[in-house]
């Protein structure tokens, strides 16, 4: 082969440097691996010299060699420097004869070398770092066998693939360090497994939290850290997540190093490769112990506060009838207000904080719930309702229950005394209707009196019936005297029900 | 006006008298439900606030039926009182709460448990549904607003 007459590269000298330095293999110590490559190929072609040659920036430096005994040499008097100009290899069979060698001091000198094979090392992306070479000081001119070609082809390829694996090797252990430093320093407790859940890794915070010795968590010893009340619990939904992939969360109490269990909120994702099996878990877990400590004290307090209200309504609905024993005149009015009263700590027994044990006993915490426990008392002698619920139910507020409350609670006083209730057989429909932006309650009598007309004058009841609507609610309140039945509609904006979550809806 | 709702439901007269212990911490609330038991023509045989003087009372006392709070001045004494009332001293027992939610559940020997605040009416017809039971009479139906156990 002979050289190219413009030999101009198609890469750059500076990427091709940064190609080389990228392996981190210069100055390195010799390694058997490329040692057994050196001798076998010197020996394929019979020559006394063989060389893994990378070329640096002003020297080419040996990662193996046999037959020159010497690691580095200038770039000055390098054959390879010339073969990282060819394509694939370069072959000199008698480099007296070659222009770019002849004058060689190793050609004319002592060394005397005469033949040279070398092909090139190349990057991933194709840059020339250097080569692997054979030298001889004997004439080759029938060249290399189509062997020897071979060999050193795949030789070269061997030593490529060896640098590649030490630098994904490397850049790997740069990455496990790099998430062991992530996740040591971390608040979390992180643990890892395999796809089966067998535990094989947990962060120092782990160990810092739980005082085991390392190690003893392996495999399934983590549950026994567990409060043996969650234990089972923990072990379900773990075999849940691993069965079907779905996130893995759950609190549990997880044994601290001082023998106390805090409450622990644990967490863990899959990880999955390209095909979508899992190779790993992942998994973290957060002491939420003080957390919940403060939810749960919070908690008791708002209970203990809403227990307090609910008493002091009882309390204020005794002293009225007490206070109103002595005057018969008064028994009447006492007998109207406590009957307020009592309705006010009904509607707040349904929107007051509630846990699974105070929770009211009737139905659930709906508009209709609250109404139709509010109506029980104007029950028929057979139980049977006598105000008709229907339509749309709603949720409703503290804000709004006093409200509605008072609304409802007048209406069917009024109606139980001069109106629908007051007769035997006479009953009520009332319809709530959401119409978007509108709720609308429509309270309609049948049954009952003949109804002459609006009163000629209106009573306290009904102006707190408007009062609550149209002051309170920010609604309309419209009645209509029929003669076959009062019919009174309510119409309020939708949000007047529950503005504190129409509120957070907005957001 | 609840004279007129009165008239209409079908309660029978108080046509017994019974011996009652009121077991409230509330003490306006306790007086006032005195009253009110004894315009009906019962006799309060006594009045506890707490669950330790209550135990005293019953067992000084005979007593027909008692009516016990939940929260008494000793604490959430009240459910494992009306129990033990119940199920050990032959004492028919209603609850009356604030908050009815904690014996949600039932408890055993009891009646039912009755919400405050609460009116003359609901009292009486609860009362009387209790001492109809205590003497195995015919009950045609329970009185609104007391909730039942069992």
């Amino acid at each position: 082969m002979s050289a190219p007459s413009d030999p101009s590269p198609a890469w750059a000298e500076a990427d091709r440097l940064a190609a080389l330095r990228a392996f981190d293999v210069l100055d390195t110590e010799r390694e058997p691996a490329f040692d057994g490559i050196v001798t076998l190929i010197a020996r394929v072609f019979d020559a006394p010299i063989a060389v893994v040659n990378l070329i640096d920036e002003e020297r080419q430096w040996f990662k193996a060699e046999v037959g020159l005994g010497v690691r580095e040499t200038p770039l000055a008097t390098s054959f390879c420097a010339h073969a990282l100009l060819e394509q694939d290899r370069m072959i000199v069979p008698d480099a007296t004869a070659d222009e770019r060698f002849a004058c060689n001091p190793l050609v004319t000198g002592e060394s005397g070398l005469r033949f040279y094979a070398g092909q090139l090392l190349k990057s991933a992306e194709g840059l020339p770092i250097g080569t692997l070479c054979v030298l001889d000081t004997r004439v080759r001119h029938e060249g290399p066998t189509a062997l020897q070609l071979e060999a050193l082809e795949v030789l070269a390829a061997q030593v490529m693939a060896q640098l590649e694996l030490r630098r994904a090797l490397r850049q790997r252990q740069q990455s496990e360090s790099q998430f062991q430093a992530v996740a040591d320093s971390m608040p979390q407790m992180v643990w890892s497994t395999l796809p089966d859940g067998f535990h094989d890794y947990y962060n120092a915070r782990w160990y810092e939290f739980t005082g085991v010795p390392e190690g003893s968590t392996d495999g399934e010893g983590w549950n026994d850290i567990f409060h043996p009340d969650d234990q089972e619990r923990a072990w379900t939904r773990w075999r849940q997540s691993l069965t079907t992939g779905e996130p893995y969360e759950i609190e549990y109490r997880l044994r601290h190093r001082s023998g106390v269990y805090r409450w622990t909120l644990g967490r863990a994702m899959p990880i999955r490769d390209e095909s979508g099996e899992i190779v790993r878990w992942f998994g973290t877990c957060t002491d939420i112990d003080d957390l919940k400590r403060m939810e749960q004290s919070k908690e008791l307090l708002s209970q203990e506060l809403s227990h307090r209200i609910k008493n002091i309504f009882a309390v204020v609905s005794a002293l009225i009838a007490l206070s109103a024993r002595r005057f018969p005149e008064a028994k009447a009015f006492a007998t109207a207000l406590r009957t307020r009263i009592n309705a006010l700590a009904r509607a707040h027994e349904f929107v007051r904080p509630h846990t699974e044990t105070s929770r009211p006993t009737v139905g659930t915490m709906t508009l209709h719930a609250f109404l139709a426990d509010l109506f029980k008392a104007y029950a028929g002698s057979d139980e049977a309702a006598r105000v008709l619920l229907s339509g749309d139910d709603a949720t409703f507020d503290d804000q709004a229950a006093t409200s509605v409350a008072l609304l409802f609670h007048e209406l069917a006083t009024n109606a139980a005394k001069y109106g629908a209730l007051s007769v035997e057989g006479g009953h009520v429909e009332l319809e709530t209707r959401n119409e978007g932006a509108r709720f609308i309650l429509t309270w309609r009598e049948h049954g009952g009196p003949p109804v002459a007309g609006p009163p000629k004058h209106s009573g306290f009841g009904s102006s707190l019936a408007t009062l609550s609507v149209e002051g309170q609610l920010g609604g309309r309140l419209d009645r209509d005297w029929a003669a076959d039945g009062l019919c009174v509609v309510a119409d309020l904006p939708a949000t007047a029900l529950s503005r504190r979550r129409a509120a957070l809806d907005v957001r | 006006m609840y004279a007129n709702l009165f008239v209409k439901v079908r309660v029978p007269h108080c046509l017994m008298t019974a011996r009652i212990l009121i077991i409230e911490d509330e003490a306006l609330v306790a007086m006032e439900l005195r009253y009110v038991l004894e315009d009906l023509g019962h006799e309060v045989v006594g009045m506890a606030s707490d669950a330790r003087t209550a135990r005293h009372l019953v067992r000084e006392t005979e007593v027909d039926l008692a009516l016990v709070d939940i929260h008494l001045s000793d604490g959430p004494t009240g459910v494992e009182l009306g129990r033990e009332l119940g199920q050990d001293l032959g004492v028919s027992v209603l609850f009356m709460t604030a908050n009815p939610g904690m014996v949600r559940n039932g408890v055993a020997g009891t009646i039912g448990v009755l919400s405050k605040p609460t009116d003359e009416r609901a009292v009486q017809t609860a009362v009387d549904y209790a001492l109809r039971r205590r003497t195995g009479q015919l009950i045609e139906y329970a009185p609104p607003g007391l909730q039942l156990f069992g």
